[in-house]
This record gives C-alpha cells, sequence and structure tokens, in this order.
C-alpha cells in the first residue's frame, strides 16, 4: 500500500498490495484461434484457480466461427482440460463459465459489432463490469488496423479501457509506426500493453533480481570482467502448419525482432531508479539504441533441411505444407552484436535463434574473463574454463555459475563444476504462466512487463537495417540438417574470435 | 507416530539411532547425503533459504506432523523438530532424513533434510546447545512453536534467542487475549497463524472504510483468538475503543460492525499454506505488534 491510500485508509496499513483487479469485461478477439485455446484461456483459469480474477468479471470471446455460448464455453473447457497446469475444478470452471460468452462477429458486418456493444452495457448491468474494458487483440496483424478503429470509435467515456497487443507490432519499422500512430488516435500509451511473453516469465524477471538485488555481480558486469555474452533461443519445432504467416516473417521477425532483443537488453541494460515501468523502459530503450547493426560478416542465416530431431525425421523447410520450394526465408539467424555504450564497449554478444535446432531453451550465459594467472602447473588447470553464468530462461529454469574446484586427492588438479540453484528446487511452488502474470498485470494496469512504443520501433529499425543489408548485399545462406545446432558459418562467426558457442 | 515425510517424496534416506550425539547426527547427514547421489543424476541438490526449527510436545505430535507434510516440497530446506518427552533418564534419540523432490522434467532430485530429535529429561532444558551445531550458516531460522509456550521458561527463552523469527498459533491457547502480553515482541520478530488467518477478513473491512472509522462495536463468530486480534486491531488502526462480541466456532465464519454484517471474504487457506506464508515473510509486523498488544490491553 502506498502511503497515500494508508494516509487514507489507516487499515490498509500491513496489508500490502493486493494484487486484485478492478471490475472489469474482457473481450478477446480472435477466440477461436490457437492462442486462446493454448496460452489465454488457461491463464484465466488459472487466475480463478487462485481467486484473482476480479469478483464482477466477465470474459467475451469473438471470432468469425459462428458458435453459441454454450459451444465456445465447451471449447474453452476442453482447452483448460488439456492445456491447463492445475487440476480441473468444477466449481472454479463453473464459475469462469458462467462470466463467459461468445458474439459471432465479422467487423465488415456493422451489426455483429453492435451486438458485442449491446452484450457488454448488458453485462456491465447484470455483473457490474463497470464499463471497464480489457480487449485482447489475438488477431493477425492485418486484422488488428480494424479493430482498433472500431474500439476507438465505439469507446465510451466512463470506465478504463486497456488494450492488449499481442506479437508481431508491425512487420517493420514504417508499419510498426503506421499503428502506433492508428493506435494512439484513440488510445493513450498507457492503454496499450504490447505483449512479448517473454517478459512473463519469472526467469527472464529474475535476470532483474539477479542483477540487481544481489551486489556480487553489479560491480563484474561489464567489460572489464565479462569476456562475452551468449545468448540462444532455439527450438526443435518446426513451423507447425503457420507457413502462411512465417515465410513471411522468418526467424528474425518472428523471434529475432522481440524475445530476443528484449534478452539482450535485460542482461545489458543499466540499474533502473525504480521498478516502475517508465524506469525500466527507458534503460531498454537506451540499450536497444546502443545496438550496432551487424555487418554482413557478423550475422549468419540459414534454413533447416532435412534431419533427424529427436529420433524422428523431419522434412526440411522447403517441403513444409505451404511453403514455396524457392523459399528464401531463414528458420535460423545467428550475430555478433556490439552494445556501443561505456559499460559494454567491445563485449560481443553472440546470438542465436532458429527453428528445428538440436533441442529447445533458452539460455542466456555470461563468460567471464579468465583468471588472469593461476598459480597452478599448466597440466592442473588444463580443463579449467572461465568462470560462466548461465541463466535458463527454458526449460529447467535456475541459475548455474561454473567455477574451479580441486579434485579431491593427491597433488592439485582443477576442474569445472556448476552451483546449480534450480527455480523450481528453492521456491516449490509452481511458476505461473507468462501469460497469467501479464494478463493480471494488463488488469492492473502495470506497464513495466510490457514493450513501449519506442522499444519496438527501435528493434524494428534494427531488424530493419539487418534485412536491407540481406537484400542489398545478398550474403550467402547457409542452410543446415534439421536437429543440429544450425549452420556451419554459425559456428565459424565465433570461432574466427577464438570462441565458440557452449557445448549443451 | 507419522512421518514426517510428505507424499510427494521420491526416495528418502534415512538414519534413526538411541541415546546419540549431535556429532552423530551431522555425521549421519553427511553420509545420506552422499549415498542419495547414488540414485539419481548426480548429487541431489540443495537448495535452502533457512532453517525450520520445530518445538514439538507431545500433544502436538499428530498435528505438527501433517502440516510439515504439507510443506515438505514447498520449503526444501533444513527442518528440525524438537520432540521434548518426559524421562528419567536423559538423552538424545534422533532420526535423520533426507528427502529428495523430483524437478519437473529432469531425472535429478532436490534434497531437504529433516532431523528429528526425542529430547528426553534434562536435554529439554538445553535445546539451544543441541540445535546450535545443527543450524543453516548464513540463513535466517523460524521457530514454529506449538501449543502455548511457557514464556520465561529457560527452553522458550534459549529458543527464542536462536530464531530471527517466531511463529505461533494462538488459537492454540487456551488463554487468550492475557497471553499477547508474554509475547517477545522486544527480542525476535513474532508471527501469529491466528493472525494470518484474519488478513482476508481485514482486507473486508478496510473495504468498509471510510464508513467503518467510527466503528464501536465488531461482533465475531470464530475462534477467541482471531476475534480478539480483529478487535484490538481496529482500536489499534481507529485510534478509539471498539468492542467486541464474540460467538466461539472452530473458524471465522461472519464478522459485523455496529450491527452490519462484513462480506466474507473468497480467500481460505489450509494450515500448510498458512504456515507456509508466515514462513516467507522475515521482518517484524508492527500492525500485528500493535493489535496483540490492543487486544491484551482489554483482557
Amino acid at each position: 500500500m502506498t502511503d497515500t491510500q494508508v494516509a487514507e485508509n489507516p487499515l490498509l496499513l500491513g496489508l500490502g498490495p493486493r494484487r486484485a483487479p478492478e471490475p472489469c469485461a474482457m473481450v478477446i478477439f480472435g477466440a477461436s484461434g490457437d492462442l486462446t485455446h493454448r496460452k489465454i484461456f488457461p491463464a484465466l483459469y488459472a487466475l480463478a484457480y487462485r481467486r484473482l480474477l476480479p469478483e464482477r468479471f466477465a470474459v467475451v470471446g469473438t471470432a468469425r466461427s459462428d458458435w453459441t455460448d454454450d459451444e465456445f464455453r465447451n471449447q474453452m473447457e476442453n482447452a483448460v482440460r488439456e492445456f491447463g497446469r492445475d487440476e480441473f475444478k468444477q466449481e472454479v470452471w463453473d464459475w469462469l463459465a458462467e462470466a463467459t460468452h461468445y458474439v459471432p462477429m465479422d467487423f465488415a458486418d456493422e451489426s455483429g459489432e453492435s451486438k458485442l456493444v449491446q452484450l457488454l452495457t448488458q453485462l456491465d448491468e447484470e455483473r457490474g463490469t463497470r464499463a471497464n474494458r480489457f480487449y485482447y487483440l489475438a488477431v493477425p496483424p492485418a486484422a488488428m488496423p480494424e479493430i482498433v478503429e472500431h474500439l476507438g470509435k465505439d469507446r465510451k467515456t466512463e470506465g478504463w479501457v486497456r488494450l492488449i497487443i499481442e506479437k508481431p507490432f508491425g512487420r517493420d519499422l514504417a508499419s510498426a509506426r503506421e499503428l502506433t500512430k492508428l493506435i494512439s488516435s484513440h488510445f493513450t500509451e498507457e492503454e496499450v500493453f504490447r505483449i512479448d511473453h517473454y517478459l512473463g516469465k519469472e526467469t527472464v524477471q529474475n535476470m532483474l533480481a539477479l542483477r540487481f538485488a544481489n551486489g556480487i555481480f553489479e560491480p563484474i558486469w561489464n567489460r572489464q570482467f565479462i569476456d562475452h555474452v551468449q545468448i540462444t533461443v532455439s527450438e526443435t519445432l518446426g513451423i507447425e502448419g503457420r507457413a502462411g504467416y512465417y515465410d513471411q516473417a522468418g526467424a528474425i521477425r518472428d523471434i529475432f525482432q522481440n524475445h530476443l532483443l528484449q534478452l539482450v537488453a535485460l542482461t545489458a541494460m543499466e540499474p533502473p531508479i525504480d521498478f516502475t515501468a517508465d524506469s525500466v523502459r527507458n534503460e531498454k530503450v537506451k540499450v536497444l539504441k546502443a545496438i550496432h547493426t551487424p555487418g554482413p560478416k557478423h550475422i549468419v542465416r540459414g534454413q533447416y533441411g532435412q534431419g533427424y530431431v529427436e529420433g524422428k525425421e523431419v522434412t526440411g523447410y522447403r517441403e513444409e505444407e505451404g511453403v514455396p520450394a524457392n523459399s528464401m526465408t531463414e528458420t535460423h539467424v545467428a550475430a555478433k552484436l556490439y552494445v556501443d555504450n561505456w559499460r559494454w564497449a567491445d563485449t560481443p554478444f553472440y546470438v542465436r535463434i532458429g527453428k528445428r535446432l538440436a533441442r529447445r531453451e533458452t539460455t542466456i550465459a555470461i563468460q567471464f574473463q579468465r583468471a588472469p594467472h593461476p598459480p597452478f602447473e599448466d597440466a592442473a588447470t588444463e580443463e579449467l574454463r572461465p568462470n560462466l553464468l548461465l541463466v535458463h530462461v527454458q526449460p529447467d529454469e535456475g541459475v548455474s555459475l561454473a567455477i574451479g574446484a580441486k579434485v579431491p586427492g593427491q597433488g592439485m588438479r582443477i576442474r569445472t563444476v556448476h552451483m546449480d540453484f534450480m527455480y523450481g528446487g528453492t521456491f516449490r511452488t509452481d511458476l505461473p504462466e507468462a501469460y497469467e502474470r501479464l494478463i493480471l498485470d494488463a488488469m492492473l494496469g502495470d506497464q513495466t512487463l510490457f514493450t513501449r512504443s519506442d522499444e519496438v520501433e527501435e528493434q524494428w529499425a534494427l531488424v530493419d537495417a539487418i534485412v536491407a543489408t540481406w537484400a542489398r548485399d545478398r550474403p550467402a545462406f547457409h542452410n543446415y540438417p534439421a536437429g543440429t545446432w544450425g549452420p556451419v558459418a554459425a559456428e565459424e562467426l565465433m570461432r574466427r574470435d577464438g570462441r565458440e558457442w557452449l557445448r549443451h | 507416530m507419522a512421518s514426517a515425510l510428505s507424499a510427494t517424496d521420491v526416495h528418502a534416506a534415512k538414519w534413526s539411532a538411541k541415546d546419540v550425539s549431535i556429532g552423530d547426527v551431522v555425521s549421519a547427514l553427511h553420509r545420506l547425503r552422499s549415498e542419495s547421489a547414488g540414485e539419481t543424476e548426480g548429487p541431489d541438490l540443495r537448495t535452502s533459504v533457512m532453517t525450520h526449527l520445530a518445538w514439538v510436545p507431545p500433544d502436538w505430535q499428530e498435528a505438527a506432523v501433517e502440516t510439515l507434510a504439507g510443506l515438505g516440497d514447498r520449503h526444501p530446506s533444513r527442518g528440525i523438530l524438537l520432540f521434548p518427552e518426559d524421562s528419567p533418564t536423559d538423552g538424545i534419540d534422533a532420526k535423520v532424513s533426507v528427502l529428495a523432490f523430483p524437478l519437473s522434467h529432469r531425472r535429478r532430485h532436490i534434497a531437504a533434510e529433516v532431523i528429528e530429535l526425542h529430547l528426553r529429561g534434562r536435554t529439554t532444558e538445553a535445546p539451544a546447545s543441541i540445535v546450535m551445531p545443527l543450524l543453516v550458516t548464513g540463513l535466517p531460522v523460524f521457530l514454529r512453536w506449538r501449543g502455548r509456550p511457557s514464556f520465561g521458561r529457560p527452553t522458550v527463552e534459549q529458543l527464542v534467542d536462536v530464531c530471527d523469527r517466531f511463529i505461533v498459533d494462538s488459537a492454540e491457547w487456551a488463554d487468550v487475549p492475557a497471553a499477547y502480553r508474554d509475547l517477545p515482541f522486544d527480542r525476535t520478530a513474532c508471527s501469529d497463524i491466528a493472525w494470518r488467518r484474519t488478513e482476508p477478513w481485514r482486507r473486508s473491512l478496510a473495504g468498509l472504510w471510510p464508513g467503518i472509522a467510527e466503528a464501536r462495536q465488531l461482533s465475531v463468530t470464530g475462534p477467541l483468538a482471531e476475534a480478539s486480534l480483529l478487535a484490538g486491531w481496529l482500536r489499534a488502526r481507529l485510534g478509539h475503543d471498539v468492542g467486541l462480541t464474540h460467538d466461539e466456532s472452530e473458524r471465522l465464519e461472519s464478522l459485523a460492525v455496529d450491527g452490519e454484517s462484513c462480506p466474507s471474504p473468497r480467500e481460505l487457506l489450509s494450515g500448510s499454506d498458512l504456515l507456509s506464508a508466515e514462513l516467507d515473510e522475515f521482518g517484524r509486523d508492527p500492525v500485528y505488534e500493535a493489535a496483540a498488544q490492543a487486544a491484551s490491553a482489554s483482557a
């Protein structure tokens, strides 16, 4: 509780901030889609299970599918049973189902829009949602402008409005700016929540705790002590039937522009003065502004071919359904980035992302400088590697620190050992899904874990510059067999510097 | 006696013996941890956040074990359970368990250590000297005292001095609200699980502001401890006297302020949840201290 709140109501002292949102009606656009089934509704159920949703709450799904309320509820019940992380409790579901409605809608058809407006007005009266609106746009980018336009036109003067927008936000800097311009003509920046679900992950937030709650790390978190940083975002999955989207986006727009650059920003940012949304985002923007566009020798792209993933044969990208046989869309990007500022000058950030790689993982690895002069014989330290701090974002969330330790026995032999802190091992409560945290934050109006328009624009500016280089210089395009760590050229990218990607 | 182990542990290495020294216990801990390494891929990880000390008189053994079982894999720290026993002979009987809990999607395990010490005869009078060699270095010590502590007696005083946080459940005491006078607020941070149980109701009452500002009478159907603390809290926060009408019940069921019913909160926490919440708190709670003092002042 803030001092002001306590001064107004002395009974609040000591009760702590309760993360209970105000009454509201949530509207999910794209309610028939995969995201609603896999993430949004299971997250709503998890919040309801923990009684974190407001008592006076309603959720309205809209999409083109011609479903009734009951059909939508049945679909969502199945989704919760299949994808929810909690046991299915009938009373929890009944509470959520009662609050759930569906409006089949096509914005081209004005009658659908008026049905939604009527239903929301009705819910304000019946469920006491106080004209507070929480819009979740789980729709493709092409559908966003029309929806935003209609929502802006229909917005009421009473109640608050929050707008969650799924990535990708635009497909380049120009389109992102255009979308921002349209949104800002109807909504303020404080009403817009651009979601990057990576920021909702506990371990990503733990990066901030690790850096800024521990006095031992920050003094050495710079070019003087860190040799380089490696960030890996790898998937074993292919494009999973999303050829239409993915072949247009490629790895650089799908992952690099958002998740990866956010991880770079969180790793490299200066300490914020506090943990408010603007303080954190100001520091991240400074990092994004300081990233140099990598030259052609510092970026590698590639596409997966046929191969084996976890023992199963998989087809190459161009053989995937819906992908043109001559597609030049990259499914892998490796790059050497520099953050040109006082802290990081000349310290490379090696990053790699891709589909159909050897295993699924997201890891930030901080490799420190070698000990300058270990006073042991060479043979004693031949297996000794530099200290390494590994932040495992997923799976196996946690932190490992590699240190040198004496091998027990006669003489002095030193080996590298890992001290593991497993997140789920120390704090045994289940980690919340990123979407639970983000949906609740957005309902509460907390934008800390959402990206601001200038962040998005800086991210696109970098991506546009890289893509322009590709278009202009047509650098080599490297294929790699599915199930490997990417093209050989990605290995070369580090080997040229006398370094190598971590062996996992 | 039931086992203090959680049903979710995947394996447990155990050692027990009668008439042991604390050195024997420490050796057994080391040995069990080494042995557990052979059962998984590498040694079980030990990621402690505290030492959890519990003083469990005979009447409270079953309830204590039940709560600990619920906690088992939530706070995998070192747990030291002290069971005082009346006995003509002095000595310590010990049981040491290293429990391994699975890490999801991994074959490695997280280790939790539980040391059960049955203190016989005069050993019950020097518990601090027994537990101090067993505390995890550098981590806070939480002491859960089951039942009514006999404040002023050496047993209580010694352990209060050892711990960073002293956790009781005043609903287990027969002499509230007068007993709140004895809580050692000036020596350590005190927590009361009965106070924690009132939290959802305090939120509801806070929601009645500003109408509640001039409240004069609180009616509570629930345990006396919770009723007394709620009334004490209102007195302390509002700065004037608030009368209490109390109807006994096993749990907090209803509240009314000056005859007006207070909305029932939705949250209901289990015993393990309540203790777990207390184990996540570190500093002193001045609001609780003021409520307990105001409650005892009316006794």
